[in-house]
């Protein structure tokens, strides 16, 4: 197979993708995906609603298995709106963000309590 | 007897002041009969909050009853909370409530079915965009889910009104768990007030998750209620947060609430566009 597609829709079974542990699913199919080297197509077809809980699980957490560069090969989407590529692309930016500095978190926390 | 007032209560700090006082004179009082004497004024949507304090109160096995004046017992009779607590339903006429509801964490997608029936398929609803009726679902998911992951409450509470001729929705969210300061607190084994907690959480991509990223719902949230011209209030501890005409605030209460409250008002008069028309292509 060229390209597999995960069909978001009917992992969760629902158009609601709201939340974390659905998200959970979609994410055990994606890594099996890119673990094998395939090139995978997300498709959001008939997907309502989404939340940054469930994009987080579901692709977020890729960038903590998985290099950037090869993620890039392999991932697309389809079928998402304009507005909901605005919230993926700002979830891939935090999760970047987030495995390339775990230690980011607790910085943070000692910022606030002036202990930096 | 034990009898504890609730006199005028809206959304501002000395109303959740004194709903926390309630609960504070109650939590140590065991098998007898408390009366809630609620005068003036009741927010419909505040029935979250009161609903979790009750509940606590009930887990002492006393018995509630409720002492209020007729339009008030009318609107929490309508909105399904005094169904609750031994009272008929009746019917709201007016259609602008949006019903009183305890979930379990797992309720799901029940949760999804309410929003859907009280919210997005709502013919009562004052005039809005698609869109934005989709950005105010999106943000009551985002805050739902954000208790269901974070909060360890047993049940969680919602319950909303909307104002067609002030142009808003207000929405609550209540957890009876154990509070922003606590689950970051516990996860940094660092000691944040209560205001410092929130402050954290509200800032884009903090989270407490380990190995999942996350931290985006709340943010997200406050940069929608700056578009919207609408109100964000955090009620966690004894901390308080609002965020109103892009101004922010917080104090300190007098004793803890036991878990948190979201509130969130939405204008629905809102005219910006919410559909995007950037092209993004590096998605990843």
């Amino acid at each position: 197979m060229e390209n597999i597609v995960i069909n978001i829709f009917n992992i969760v079974g629902s158009s609601f993708c709201v939340e974390a542990d659905d998200g959970e699913k979609v994410y055990t199919l994606l890594k099996k995906a890119v673990e094998n080297n395939k090139k995978v197509t997300l498709s959001f077809q008939n997907v309502e609603m989404l939340t940054s809980a469930f994009l987080n699980t579901a692709i977020g957490q890729i960038y903590r298995d998985f290099d950037e560069e090869l993620i890039k090969k392999l991932l697309s989407v389809d079928n998402m709106l304009p507005e909901d590529k605005v919230l993926l692309k700002r979830v891939t930016k935090t999760a970047k963000l987030f495995y390339k500095n775990p230690e980011r978190m607790l910085q943070s926390i000692n910022k606030i309590l002036g202990e930096e | 007897m034990n009898n504890v007032k609730l006199d005028n209560i809206d959304t501002s700090f000395e109303s959740y002041q004194q709903l926390i006082n309630l609960y504070s004179e109650c939590k140590n009082i065991y098998f007898s009969d408390i009366e809630i004497e609620i005068s003036k004024w009741f927010a419909a949507n505040l029935s979250s909050p009161l609903g979790g304090v009750v509940d606590k109160l009930v887990n002492n096995l006393n018995d509630i009853k409720f002492k209020t004046e007729y339009s008030i017992e009318r609107i929490l009779k309508k909105n399904n909370f005094l169904s609750h607590f031994g009272y008929d339903k009746i019917n709201d006429s007016n259609n602008t409530t949006i019903e009183y509801l305890k979930l379990k964490p797992s309720d799901s997608r029940y949760f999804h079915e309410y929003i859907i029936n009280e919210l997005i398929n709502r013919k009562e609803l004052p005039e809005m965009s698609n869109e934005l009726n989709k950005k105010i679902s999106e943000s009551i998911f985002e805050i739902f889910t954000n208790a269901q992951i974070h909060s360890q409450s047993d049940f969680i509470y919602v319950c909303g009104q909307f104002f067609p001729a002030k142009h808003k929705i207000e929405f609550t969210i209540t957890d009876m768990g154990i509070g922003f300061k606590n689950i970051i607190n516990n996860r940094f084994k660092k000691g944040l007030s209560s205001t410092q907690a929130i402050d954290w959480a509200i800032n884009d991509g903090n989270s407490t998750k380990k190995n999942v990223t996350g931290g985006i719902g709340l943010a997200i949230l406050k940069e929608f209620i700056i578009e919207n011209k609408g109100k964000f209030q955090i009620i966690s501890d004894d901390g308080f947060y609002q965020l109103s005409n892009n101004h922010e605030e917080k104090k300190l209460f007098k004793n803890k609430f036991p878990g948190t409250i979201i509130n969130m008002q939405f204008r629905t008069n809102d005219r910006n566009s919410y559909s995007s028309i950037d092209v993004i292509n590096d998605l990843f």
